[in-house]
């Protein structure tokens, strides 16, 4: 590549990054993608929100929903009250908070789940989810009620009625390699078979035509999946009083979800398997969207694999009753469940894949994950190397005849050229009947994305797993109806406080801005400031001073910075080991064993290659440094990477540190708030650190003189406009393609398949290597 | 001498520190009161027994050790009586007595000063601890009244009442509204003022402190600021404080005459009805009920063995919760009036009242006067019980951490008044002004190397002068 | 001789100085309004300026402040 392209690429780039410093306060994330509207029933648009516009405002600002709600003589024993604009208060000291929680998992959407009050959120898409898991339209009013401190708004159970009455009615079943479209409501498919489309899509085996009957059946007792997990729930913890019509109406309700279709009368009609697609979106027009499920005891066609899971493999019991929750009625539901990171989705999907036992296709959105999924396979599994096929640029294994296949999501939606060997194996890849899809970490993908992988490959259930379904994004709402519900979603503060997690201090430590600092700054354009706040000298001394500090109390530290001119710059100043997208594989490697194994090396600075695309071992510090963009989702991701618990620390308070520096005075505290909202509502607090104690004590710590701060600062404006930004993912910028469309480079470079990409700085680049690690050469 | 600075003083109002709410025990009430007046109310054995009781635990010992002694005690004498490792409160508590004139000095033949009690606070202070003279003239002398009531209803009466005047200070829409003596009250003690525009009264800086007192304390506050009132209403402040002592020591639940009572008494006590402090059915029924409001009013909330005003409505009520969300188990419009004083509410359900603490509400709060001390004190005055389950931290910290860092946003910069002095001829020059202005406590700031320094702007004329003196003279 | 202006001390951190400095310089308040620069933590200013320079100095803050909380959906 020569420099008058690179030199355009600047032009253009710091263009974007201007627009993207103005639009940083309107937007969410980085997807706003104005692609084709997936196609969503009418009444997923309905927002209980709107039930209360006409409501009046008291004389301190509030909604005043005092005479909607009447108060119970014993609301002191429930524990919930439902606002009309269809938010849920929990109280989660209530005696029977497990049951209401359960429930309103089931039902709503969780806003926030601080200690003590819980708030929920009744959304179209929650009761679409409640009733594809099995609970019906009167169940879900009648237990609300019950549960409620007050009567419950009439517009609530309108609401609830309007989202779920011809939800969940429809099921598009695929049995014996035969799709059927089937419902314990004959009047409904007698409705959808009066729509001309539909009719085109049945598929009519007797061809004289005389009988138009529905097929009817009786459905056997289903073997529902017995998953063990190591903690059994609790039952009957009745000391304090709960008011009878709960408990027993929770105990019809939990066993319901089990054996609600025993001998269960359905009826259904067959559909041609061509025209699979055209009857789920003209059924998702005449609001009744097919709920998949795939009965696969009863799939003949498709082998089974012979995949176990060891016995060494126990569940927790939030895995457990996830994935209870998608085996319900002893087909696999498709939909999505949503764990924190570092609790364990890896084994849910691993759990999932061997209940089904048809061949699996794993889909995760980087290289280093396709390893880790095969890891993760082999040491919760049966399987072995021969049975699993990874399917990235650099590993391509013999896909014939084995039973999981793990690939990315790139290399799957990949519209360049590829290599005969994986065009080949892309053309078997599309030739199967999978049983099951796993989607890893689904709200990195946009929607379009999606859209793309599920009209390449066939699959009978999709599970999408992720730590952050951040509900604001309506590209998220579309994943409903791509993927299917949302079947689960865990606390995090439960998890935390029972152990299943780390227990972490997340704290925000203000560095005051140098004079000089702040002088430049304010006088700056706007892709300088950020530079100058990430070097701001007093955050480079509390960086060295909670480096010395962890180090010494023999923690693992990663610091974070997305910024490489200041990665690099700490790094080499405080002679740390450091990644960045130029750093090659093996020295990726090598860095990370030494920070694995060698008791020398406790530090690394990583920038943001690290949030995807490998994957970073455990450690119990984390520092950011530099973190501009305000993604909640990223901010959230990163404090997974220490959440894996640790046994036997669970005497101290915490047992994992969470440090975001931000220099004071400058948009990055803005930044900064923004990106801890996700946590905060998790139940995550940031304490402000505004003084490191014994920092001024600290003499040898760098940038002490202004001689040295002036120098600094002397760099740091001689610096470049590309300096100034952010690290370039590969693929977020616009280098490769010119008349293709932007997401092309984007999806194909997004597992880092095409290193060429970076090509250009290498060379320069590998006399930076650090000097701790000459000697572990080979 | 040049005087080119500019000379606006007129923006400067905006750096005076506002004054905060000020909270008068009985003893700082009293001593602020003219001898002849402290003089009238010793006249009254429950006055007496009332400022003995608040009197400091020393200061009773000597009271009673010299009650009987019909001559001055030597000073040093009295100051005898305790070990010299107490001389500090020695001092204190002698210092109280002469302030209350409860003694006065005399000379004793030989030149000696000694104390002796002021007679009539004697002669009145014996009569409450031996029995005998004349009956409090609260008499009891009554019928039984056929529509008595019981304690229960005295409470919710009062509370009633009291919450009337709170509501009006927050501007409560939905309560009746208070009297014009009772607005009149609360303007005199700058607990509101009138709107420069309208008119009409708002909250003050002080009133937005006051509503976050205790209950006991708000009503002894109010009650002093009407005191201060009731002479120009034609009262006798002397009649009507001693009505308020009598008061004090009446007994909950019981009815008392009316009979006998001045014109001026029976106009405080409709004050006194109004706010709370007695039931009565009718203005004219003759008999009137203290409540707990009235009770013990006299005696400071510190003093413990005093029954404290026994106040359900202050049970535990708010959770806070980590990020920031409050959620109040109220159904009281004043609480909720309270609450929204620092936090933005979003639903009122039946029990329930949901907001969030957000930098702008928090910082209208402050800019009302409120204090960060203030908000984090109200919270963790009405903790609900689930939050005092973390005994350490009943709110969570960076709660806490963060109103506190809100306020101390809004004082990165202090401003002081000054003139500045730069360019002196000489060194010596410098350090002659820079001495007279250490001395005399009036340098804010100065630079030897500079040869610059800035005196207090109060101190300016002071200094002027000294200046021009120096500078004639050398 | 000696040289004497009324005006306002103000004490605070060097950030806040800076930014002071700054205004000064910009004309962000219409007019300049520094008397002297004294030193890190010190300036001198002109009395009748400090109500638009309060408003401003909230403007920062307002500026680099995000609500932490939400308020629901």
């Amino acid at each position: 590549m020569g420099p008058t392209k690179r030199g355009t690429n600047k032009g253009e780039k710091s263009k974007k990054r201007k627009k993207e410093e103005d639009e940083a306060w309107v937007y969410e994330e980085e997807d706003n993608e104005t692609g084709e509207e997936a196609a969503v029933p009418n009444a997923a648009a309905r927002d209980a929100e709107k039930n209360d516009q006409n409501v009046i405002e008291d004389e301190f600002g509030s909604k005043d929903y005092r005479d909607q709600m009447i108060l119970k003589p014993d609301n002191a024993s429930r524990p919930l009250w439902v606002a009309p604009n269809g938010h849920i208060f929990l109280e989660s000291f209530s005696p029977v908070y497990k049951h209401a929680h359960d429930f309103l998992i089931a039902i709503s959407e969780p806003v926030c789940r601080p200690e003590h009050i819980h708030e929920y959120k009744l959304t179209a898409y929650s009761l679409y989810a409640a009733v594809s898991v099995g609970l019906q339209t009167n169940d879900i009013i009648e237990y609300l009620k019950r549960l409620s401190k007050t009567s419950i708004p009439d517009g609530i159970v309108e609401f609830i009625k309007l989202c779920t009455l011809s939800y969940g009615k429809v099921k598009l079943v695929l049995k014996h390699n035969k799709y059927f479209v089937e419902s314990p409501y004959p009047e409904v498919l007698q409705k959808l078979l009066k729509d001309p489309v539909i009719q085109e899509c049945r598929l009519r085996r007797n061809l004289e035509g005389e009988n138009d009957d529905l097929i009817t059946q009786v459905q056997e007792k289903k073997n529902v999946p017995n998953f063990t997990s190591n903690a059994p729930e609790q039952s009957g913890d009745g000391v304090t009083s709960v008011p009878e019509d709960i408990t027993n109406f929770y105990s019809k309700i939990d066993n319901e979800e089990d054996d609600e279709e025993n001998a269960l009368e359905t009826v259904s009609f067959e559909v041609n398997q061509e025209k699979i697609e055209v009857i789920q979106k003209r059924c998702i027009e005449l609001e009744h969207p097919l709920l998949a499920e795939y009965d696969f005891r009863n799939d003949t066609i498709n082998p089974d694999i012979k995949v176990d899971l060891r016995p060494s493999a126990v569940l927790r019991p939030y895995q457990e009753k996830s994935l209870r929750k998608m085996f319900g009625n002893g087909r696999a539901r498709s939909g999505v469940i949503v764990l924190p990171c570092g609790a364990g989705k890896s084994l849910v999907g691993v759990t999932a894949c061997c209940t089904v036992r048809k061949r699996a296709l794993v889909l995760c959105n980087s290289g280093v994950s396709v390893e880790q999924w095969k890891q993760q396979f082999k040491m919760w599994s049966t399987a072995d190397d021969s049975m699993i096929c990874r399917f990235t640029s650099e590993a391509k294994d013999k896909p014939m005849g084995c039973s999981i296949l793990v690939t990315t999501y790139s290399m799957i939606t990949h519209t360049q050229r590829r290599s005969w060997e994986a065009e080949q194996t892309m053309k078997w890849l599309q030739d199967q009947e999978w049983g099951i899809m796993v989607l890893d970490e689904v709200h990195t993908i946009p929607a379009k994305m999606f859209r793309r992988v599920l009209t390449l490959v066939q699959s009978h259930c999709k599970l999408g797993l992720t730590a952050t379904l951040l509900r604001e994004d309506d590209k998220i709402a579309d994943l409903n109806f791509l993927i299917g519900p949302k079947l689960y979603e865990a606390n995090w503060l439960e998890l935390q406080k029972r152990g299943f997690i780390a227990r972490v201090q997340c704290a925000e430590v203000w560095c005051p801005m140098t004079q000089e600092f702040y002088r430049e700054y304010l006088v700056c354009k706007t892709s300088k400031r950020l530079l100058l706040y990430v070097m701001n000298p007093n955050k480079f001394r509390a960086t060295q001073y909670l480096i010395r500090y962890h180090e010494r109390r023999g923690d693992k530290t990663i610091v974070f910075s997305d910024n490489v001119f200041a990665l690099k710059h700490y790094a080499i100043k405080m002679n740390k080991p450091y990644i960045y997208g130029p750093t090659s594989q093996g020295e990726r490697i090598q860095i990370l064993q030494n920070f694995k194994f060698n008791p020398k090396v406790n530090t690394i600075f990583v920038s943001k290659v690290a949030d995807t695309s490998f994957d970073l071992p455990e450690a119990n510090v984390l520092i950011q440094i530099s973190s501009h963009g305000g993604s909640r989702r990223q901010e959230a991701q990163r404090l997974g990477r220490i959440l894996r618990a640790k046994k036997g620390a669970i005497a101290e308070e915490y047992n994992a540190f969470f440090y975001t520096l931000v220099s004071q005075d400058t948009m990055e505290m803005a930044y900064s708030r923004k990106r801890q909202r996700f946590l905060v509502n998790q139940g995550y607090s940031y304490k402000v650190i505004t003084k490191l104690s014994g920092m001024e004590e600290n003499q040898d710590l760098m940038y002490k003189t202004r001689e040295e701060q002036g120098q600094l600062l002397q760099q740091v404006l001689a610096a470049s406009d590309i300096d100034c930004e952010d690290e370039r993912m590969p693929g977020e910028g616009v280098r490769h393609a010119p008349s293709g469309s932007k997401k092309i480079g984007q999806m194909s470079s997004m597992s880092g398949a095409d290193d060429a990409v970076y090509y250009e700085y290498k060379k320069s680049n590998s006399a930076n290597k650090h000097p701790l690690f000459k000697k572990f050469r080979y | 001498m040049a005087d080119n600075g500019s000379s606006s003083t007129s923006a400067v109002l905006s750096l005076n520190k506002f004054s905060n709410l000020e909270c008068k025990n009985l003893h700082d009430y009293l001593r602020t009161r003219p001898q002849n007046i402290l003089e009238k109310l010793y006249n009254h054995p429950t006055i007496c027994l009332a400022v003995y009781r608040e009197l400091p635990e020393l200061a009773r010992q000597y009271v009673i050790r010299i009650l009987f002694v019909e001559q001055p005690v030597p000073q040093a004498v009295v100051a005898s009586w305790g070990s010299q490792a107490f001389s500090k409160e020695h001092v204190y508590v002698s210092k109280v007595l002469s302030e209350l004139s409860v003694w006065q000095e005399a000379s004793i033949p030989g030149g000696l000063l000694g104390w002796i009690l002021s007679p009539t606070f004697k002669k009145n202070l014996k009569i409450t601890l031996l029995g005998g003279g004349k009956p409090w003239s609260m008499s009891s002398a009554l019928d039984t009244d056929n529509k008595a009531r019981d304690v229960a209803f005295l409470d919710s009466y009062s509370l009633e009442r009291w919450e009337c005047v709170l509501h009006y200070m927050v501007g409560s829409q939905q309560q009746e509204g208070i009297s014009a003596d009772a607005v009149r009250i609360l303007l005199h003690a700058g607990l509101m003022k009138r709107d420069e525009e309208d008119g009409s009264p708002v909250i003050t800086r002080q009133g937005f402190q006051f509503l976050l007192l205790d209950r006991h304390a708000q009503v002894w506050h109010f009650i002093l600021q009407y005191l201060d009132t009731v002479e120009q209403r034609g009262l006798d402040l002397v009649e009507c404080l001693t009505f308020l002592f009598q008061l004090s020591f009446s007994t909950l639940g019981k009815d008392y005459s009316t009979e006998g009572m001045s014109q001026g008494l029976l106009v405080f006590l409709q004050h006194l009805r109004e706010f709370g402090l007695v039931y009565q059915r009718k203005r004219k029924a003759g008999r009137f009920y203290p409540t707990r409001l009235a009770i013990n009013i006299t005696s400071s909330a510190a003093n413990k063995s005093a029954p404290v005003l026994d106040d359900d409505t202050h049970k535990g009520y708010i959770v806070v919760e980590t990020n920031y969300r409050v959620y109040a188990y109220t159904d009281s419009n004043l609480q909720v009036a309270l609450i929204s004083l620092f936090t933005e509410l979003m639903y009122r359900f039946p029990n329930l009242v949901v907001g969030v603490i957000t930098r702008e509400s928090v910082r209208q709060a402050l800019r009302g006067g409120i204090t960060a001390d203030q908000i984090i004190g109200y919270l963790k005055q009405h903790a609900h019980e689930q939050m005092l389950q973390d005994s350490r931290n009943p709110l969570p910290p960076t709660v806490v951490d963060q109103i506190k860092l809100w306020e101390l946003e809004r004082n990165r910069l202090t401003y002081q008044e000054g003139v500045l002095y730069s360019q002196f001829l000489s060194q010596a020059d410098y350090n002659v002004l820079k001495e007279y202005a250490q001395t005399n406590g009036h340098l804010i700031w100065s630079h030897k190397e500079k040869r610059t320094l800035v005196i207090n702007k109060c101190a300016h004329d002071d200094v002027k002068k000294f200046w021009k003196r120096y500078s004639k003279g050398s | 001789m000696v040289n004497v202006m009324k005006g306002v001390l103000v004490t605070c951190d060097g950030a806040m100085k800076q930014f002071l400095l700054h205004l000064d310089d910009t004309l962000k308040l219409g007019r300049k309004f520094i008397i002297q620069d004294l030193d890190d933590n010190h300036l001198f200013i002109s009395a009748d300026i400090l109500d638009v320079l309060q408003a401003k100095i909230d403007d920062l803050m307002d500026q680099i402040s995000f609500p932490l909380a939400e308020k629901g959906q």
